[in-house]
């Protein structure tokens, strides 16, 4: 690591678990309601956009209000409550349906293959280079630690093919990480779920997915067969494009620190909390834009303490800064467009050798 | 996608949850220090039970669900004409969710399971009920149903602290009521053990109801003298929360059992039996190995707090066990 000055880090470690236990005291009937509005909103918003979406006949702005809204759920589902749901931050409410063992997300990748992958190799092995696959995806060269190649050159339109495929993006990914398509398989992994059975999974909700939002939704609307489409194929094409640029705003900025496996082993709970504070970056915004982004725009609070409830990121962000300035640890914070610049930035600087 | 659409749904039935049945809370009263009286109305399509059968009562505490067994302290009868039943429930000072049962108000909603056990009053010549504390309950509900039925002559042994015999008016009024049945009022600083007692009863059926030690004795008694018995006993968890004494417990996953102690983690001692269960971090981040008990109490280990004992998710990698526990597979 090649900060001056290291933290102390039990300091920091007792300091973070304050904040945590603190903050988990208070979590309870708030919380669960509030989960409860984000579906229900969520829900709303599905269904009236999907309705809209067919009015189109009417009022072709009926169909543009109908795509914005099915956008929106579609964020909203996959963000402030799959993503953190499935995290377990809702897993204290002891519900049947809004726990990480059950829920299942609008999106073509499958959510236990997800939460494998995120759970525990990203958010365990946070920008550990070579064991954080999430660290440019396979796809894209983000640090010194991965060799030039030519295709790097044009890595920022592969960003942008990737950005505009996310959902599909993300479902590869996971199937990428554990070989299953093509390749060598990696020694000391435990394989807890079959090959074949992550395959079948890849299919079954891909293919549900595309049935679900080309076929069968289409063509419930008869003669609008076109409009539900369309609708639906830029519904998707919004989301993925929100959720891939929120997601590398919250780690490819241009200060996020990548880490060897050498420096992590035999980690103590101090020096991993650093080291999510280092491989993270959040984005300002108001409580919409918060909401919509899960509360990812609270990066760093979501890699310290993944399991709390997202909301709750807002009320421990002063606290958590405040605990780094003590450190001097840096707090990686900016507005959504000077994130977004350094990302974009970054991206470009390692195209070049 | 009953699951869904649960939130929305919640917004017109309040409570309404898929795989529960809901009911309404008519009244909350106080019939002895500690011990309330819920009346619930149950939903129509809820199943009536038989006298003596118990439900799972699940409320909400600040957020979180927690479920409890209780039996059901009223006929049938009444259940099918009113819609009503009664849950007659001892309150503990500490404990997750009995202190919580003074705050239910007049007309919130609770949901219950469908009706279960099979603690049943039987076909028989003569029965005899053995009732200890709040065990009178299903005693109480087959002898209001008796007002409907035909009935066996019973006699009912009911041993609790002095002046603290539940619904002791009702008892009386239930004997004036039923022909064939009698009942005695007994406490063990003043009337001795419940074993003294026993054999003046051999012959008839023995339907037994209190806690683990009186069940003990009876049971014991019957074994040694081919007395038919029928029991249910509330056999309190045996906690042991002083982590540095090391203790082992049974854990039971999915059928597969094996023995740990309270000293690893959980994930450990189940790859340790090649039992093989999903697992990441192993630092309590990646609920990888999250797994539903079904019963028993752990503690985390990060912040020594204790589960509750009833069904929830757990992490297998930060909890130890500190009483018998079950898993589903
Ligand atoms: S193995 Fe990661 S939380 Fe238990």
């Amino acid at each position: 690591m090649n900060t001056v000055a290291e933290p102390n880090y039990d300091l920091l470690a007792e300091q973070l678990n304050e904040i945590q236990s603190t903050t988990m005291a208070k979590v309870g009937e708030q919380d669960a309601n509030y989960i409860r509005r984000v579906i229900v909103t969520q829900r709303i918003l599905e269904w009236s956009g999907r309705i809209l979406l067919v009015l189109g006949f009417v009022s072709p702005w009926l169909w543009l209000v109908g795509v914005l809204a099915l956008a929106t759920a579609k964020i909203l589902d996959n963000m402030e409550i799959g993503h953190n749901v499935m995290h377990g931050q809702y897993d204290w409410m002891n519900d049947k349906h809004i726990n990480s063992k059950a829920y299942e997300w609008d999106i073509a990748c499958d959510g236990k293959s997800w939460n494998r992958v995120h759970n525990f190799e990203h958010h365990t092995y946070t920008n550990i280079i070579g064991k954080d696959r999430d660290f440019g995806y396979g796809l894209l060269r983000l640090s010194n630690d991965f060799r030039w190649r030519v295709k790097n050159l044009w890595q920022f339109i592969t960003y942008l093919n990737l950005s505009v495929l996310f959902q599909w993006g993300v479902s590869y990914h996971e199937l990428a990480a554990e070989r299953v398509f093509f390749g060598k398989k990696k020694d000391n992994r435990d394989y807890k779920v079959p090959h074949s059975e992550l395959k079948t999974r890849f299919f079954s909700k891909g293919a549900r997915q595309l049935i679900k939002d080309y076929l069968i939704f289409p063509l419930l609307a008869g003669p609008f067969f076109l409009w539900v489409l369309v609708g639906n194929l830029i519904a998707n094409l919004l989301r993925n494009l929100w959720t891939s640029t929120i997601i590398f705003c919250g780690h490819f900025t241009g200060d996020v620190k990548t880490f060897s496996e050498k420096e992590c082993e035999n980690e103590t709970k101090g020096q991993w909390y650093y080291r999510q504070a280092l491989g993270s970056s959040n984005i300002k915004g108001g409580k919409w834009f918060h909401i919509l982004t899960g509360h990812l725009s609270f990066q760093i609070e979501h890699h310290l303490f993944p399991d709390m409830p997202a909301k709750r990121y807002r009320e421990i962000a002063p606290k958590v800064q405040k605990v780094f300035r003590e450190h001097g640890i840096q707090y990686n914070t900016g507005s959504f467009f000077k994130q977004y610049g350094s990302v974009v930035k970054r991206i470009l600087r390692y195209s070049l050798p | 996608m009953a699951g869904y659409f649960e939130p929305v749904i919640q917004i017109f039935k309040p409570s309404w949850r898929d795989g529960y049945y809901r009911a309404n809370v008519q009244s909350v009263t106080y019939i002895a220090n500690k011990t309330v009286s819920i009346e619930l109305k149950v939903e129509s399509r809820w199943p009536t039970h038989k006298a003596g059968q118990h439900i799972e009562l699940t409320i909400e505490i600040n957020g979180r669900l927690v479920t409890r067994v209780f039996t059901i302290a009223s006929s049938p009868n009444q259940a099918m004409h009113e819609g009503v039943i009664r849950l007659v429930i001892k309150q503990h000072d500490v404990g997750a969710f009995t202190p919580f049962l003074s705050r239910l108000t007049v007309n919130s909603w609770v949901n219950i399971s469908k009706p279960k056990g099979t603690f049943l009053l039987p076909q028989s010549n003569a029965v005899t009920f053995f009732a200890a504390g709040s065990g009178i309950t299903p005693f109480i509900a087959m002898l209001h149903q008796a007002l409907h039925d035909e009935i066996p002559p019973i006699h009912l042994v009911y041993y609790a602290k002095p002046n603290e015999h539940l619904l002791v008016a009702e008892l009386a009024s239930l004997r004036n009521r039923l022909a064939n049945f009698t009942f005695t009022l007994l406490s063990r600083s003043t009337d001795g053990d419940v074993a003294a007692k026993l054999p003046e009863f051999i012959g008839s059926q023995w339907l037994v109801c209190g806690p683990q030690d009186f069940y003990k004795t009876i049971k014991n008694y019957a074994d040694t003298h081919q007395q038919s018995i029928e029991s249910e006993h509330f056999s309190l968890v045996d906690l042991h929360t002083q982590g540095d004494e090391k203790a082992h417990f049974q854990v039971d996953h999915g059928g597969i059992k094996f023995t740990a102690d309270n000293q690893q983690p959980l994930l450990a001692q189940f790859q340790a039996n090649k039992i093989n269960v999903p697992y990441g971090c192993g630092m309590g981040i990646c609920h990888q190995c999250q797994c539903v008990k079904k019963k028993g109490v752990v503690r985390d280990i990060r912040n020594g707090k204790l589960s509750d004992y009833g069904e929830e998710l757990i992490q297998l990698c930060v909890s130890q066990v500190v009483s018998d526990v079950e898993f589903k597979a």
